[in-house]
């Protein structure tokens, strides 16, 4: 048999390690900016002003109160928090049920622009005050004009380039991520921790929101509109290689149940056509979960979407952009302490991505992928501030370890 | 079917835009994409409608989209003989991406650098983190 291309194997070291560099280079890229944005914003509503929110409608916290009374508002918060996102996915869900497809896509629309242009104008005149840019109005609102129709045309409405459709979705996860770092901060660990607890049983109870959107997607065979990342897929060149589609072998016994790539049908690409005759010898198998926005409330904008991880028709890593928010929340809020919990949360997280795919590869199902690396975040944020730190200070002092 | 799928591929024919041999095996340079992305990006008939559409929703003071316009066809911008009905609209974008960069780069330097010597006190009524504290823009937290 013939095979003209010149790598004849390359193996599935390769091309797994490059997916998973495709998912953690955009990951990692939103995290970096959000530690950039708070440390040069100094933001943080550690006590005295708070954002007025829906997250803190319960309980705004001051700096002079109790712990008990602090404990007590931030789970206060968080709870009302959960409560509102859960009843908003639920709405979610019958619409999607209805069918009323038009409704969704043009409120994602809308908020995306909200989004894009109330938040992404309010921060960049933050960085504008800040640095003193001497930059006039006119130039400003073209470019923020620009700026943010273009980015909800590149993320719902046509076909982009790749790179610019994922430097947008990196960007909304950004100035999202960022606002949820202006929360006080009890309110942020409790809502950290009750968004993972949340994501956990929405995915996998069986009466989940998430589970029951994923599922009518698969039934109906169609596209959820959400925000999902999508790493480009790697490039297939041999011809006796390729990823499985769950999709194309719905029929086969073993993988009937765990074929969640209807999410993918409108993919027109040539290449999904060959890929699919092929048997991978082994594969990060994982199914795609996605979740929708989240409509605009009374007074600020707040998103929440995309629980899971999962695989494209394509073959290619899928991530939604919810978690992305949550991961570099994390990571802001330790940059508001010191560098060093930076440093720590940042390792835990991609520790946590790691093994959420590896169970996806274990378990083939829809996964949520805030939990573990949520929960690793904060272990190793409470032990950098409490005892790491303690360490290298003496160490630094006594002039041991820099 | 098989083998003759691959001798053609390894002749060196190049397929035009409406048929698409299954080229996933032989020489994957074979059949040329008019966007960036390759063969995650569209096809011809549809990258015609994109170009056209972006150039034009250009016009409505969104020179972005020549921009993206110029990225996305730049295959068919570098290769002068490629795809002579998609050109025409891509070099159009990138000439008026260009003139509007040019302008804009104009004003917002003669601004900066100019300042308050150029324009008087009107520059700091139209400078933007004086106009973000008066209309209370940044005050929400």
């Amino acid at each position: 048999m013939a095979d003209g291309n010149p790598n004849s194997n390359p193996g599935v070291l390769e091309s797994l390690g490059e997916e998973i560099v495709r998912i953690v280079a955009p990951v990692s890229a939103c995290m970096l900016l959000v530690v950039l944005l708070v440390t040069s914003l100094h933001a943080g509503g550690d006590g005295g002003s708070a954002v007025t929110s829906i997250a803190t409608i319960a309980y705004s916290e001051e700096a002079s109160d109790s712990f008990w009374d602090k404990l007590e508002g931030a789970l206060l918060n968080s709870l009302v928090f959960v409560v509102v996102i859960t009843v908003l996915t639920f709405l979610l869900v019958l619409l999607f049920y209805f069918r009323c497809m038009r409704f969704l896509k043009s409120y994602m629309v809308f908020s995306s622009f909200v989004v894009l242009g109330l938040l992404g104008g309010q921060i960049f005149l933050f960085l504008i005050a800040r640095f003193y840019v001497p930059i006039d109005v006119v130039t400003f609102s073209l470019l923020l004009l620009n700026f943010s129709v273009v980015g909800v045309m590149a993320v719902f409405l046509s076909k982009v380039p790749i790179l610019v459709n994922q430097g947008y979705l990196v960007t909304i996860g950004v100035l999202v991520a960022y606002w949820f770092t202006l929360l006080p901060e009890w309110t942020t660990w409790a809502l950290l921790v009750a968004m993972s607890l949340y994501d956990l049983a929405a995915v996998l109870l069986p009466g989940g929101p998430l589970r029951l959107l994923v599922e009518l997607a698969i039934s109906r065979d169609e596209e959820l509109p959400a925000l999902v990342y999508e790493a480009r897929p790697v490039e297939q060149n041999q011809p006796g290689a390729g990823r499985r589609l769950w999709r194309e072998r719905r029929d086969t016994a073993t993988n009937s149940s765990s074929n969640l790539n209807g999410l993918e049908a409108g993919n027109p690409n040539p290449q999904s056509q060959e890929a699919n005759l092929v048997v991978a010898e082994e594969d990060a198998a994982v199914s795609a979960v996605t979740a929708p926005l989240l409509p605009p409330q009374l007074e600020r904008r707040r998103e929440e979407d995309a629980e899971g991880i999962g695989l494209g028709s394509s073959g290619a890593i899928k991530l939604g952009l919810g978690d992305f928010i949550f991961y570099s929340v994390l990571v802001g809020r330790a940059a508001l302490y010191d560098f060093m919990t930076v440093y720590a949360c940042y390792l835990a997280i991609m520790a946590g991505l790691a093994i959420t795919l590896l169970l996806l590869a274990v378990y083939r199902k829809a996964l949520p992928a805030l939990p573990v690396s949520i929960a690793l975040g904060i272990l190793f944020y409470l032990l950098t501030r409490y005892s790491l730190e303690v360490f290298m200070v003496q160490c630094s002092t006594n002039l041991l370890m820099f | 079917m098989e083998p003759i799928d691959e001798e053609r591929g390894l002749i060196g024919h190049r397929s035009t835009a409406g048929t698409s041999t299954a080229v996933g095996e032989g020489n994957p340079t074979q059949r040329t994409w008019p966007t960036v992305d390759g063969p995650h990006g569209l096809s011809e008939e549809e990258s015609l409608r994109y170009a056209r559409s972006y150039f034009y929703w250009g016009f409505a003071l969104l020179p972005f989209l020549w921009a993206v316009n110029c990225c996305y066809f730049w295959p068919v911008l570098r290769n002068s003989h490629s795809s002579p009905q998609i050109r025409p609209y891509v070099t159009r974008s990138a000439i008026g991406f260009s003139v509007f960069s040019l302008v804009l780069a104009t004003w917002s330097l003669t601004f900066i650098i100019g300042g308050e010597l150029l324009f008087g006190p009107v520059w700091n009524e139209l400078v933007m983190y004086n106009l973000a504290d008066k209309w209370g823009l940044t005050g929400w937290t």
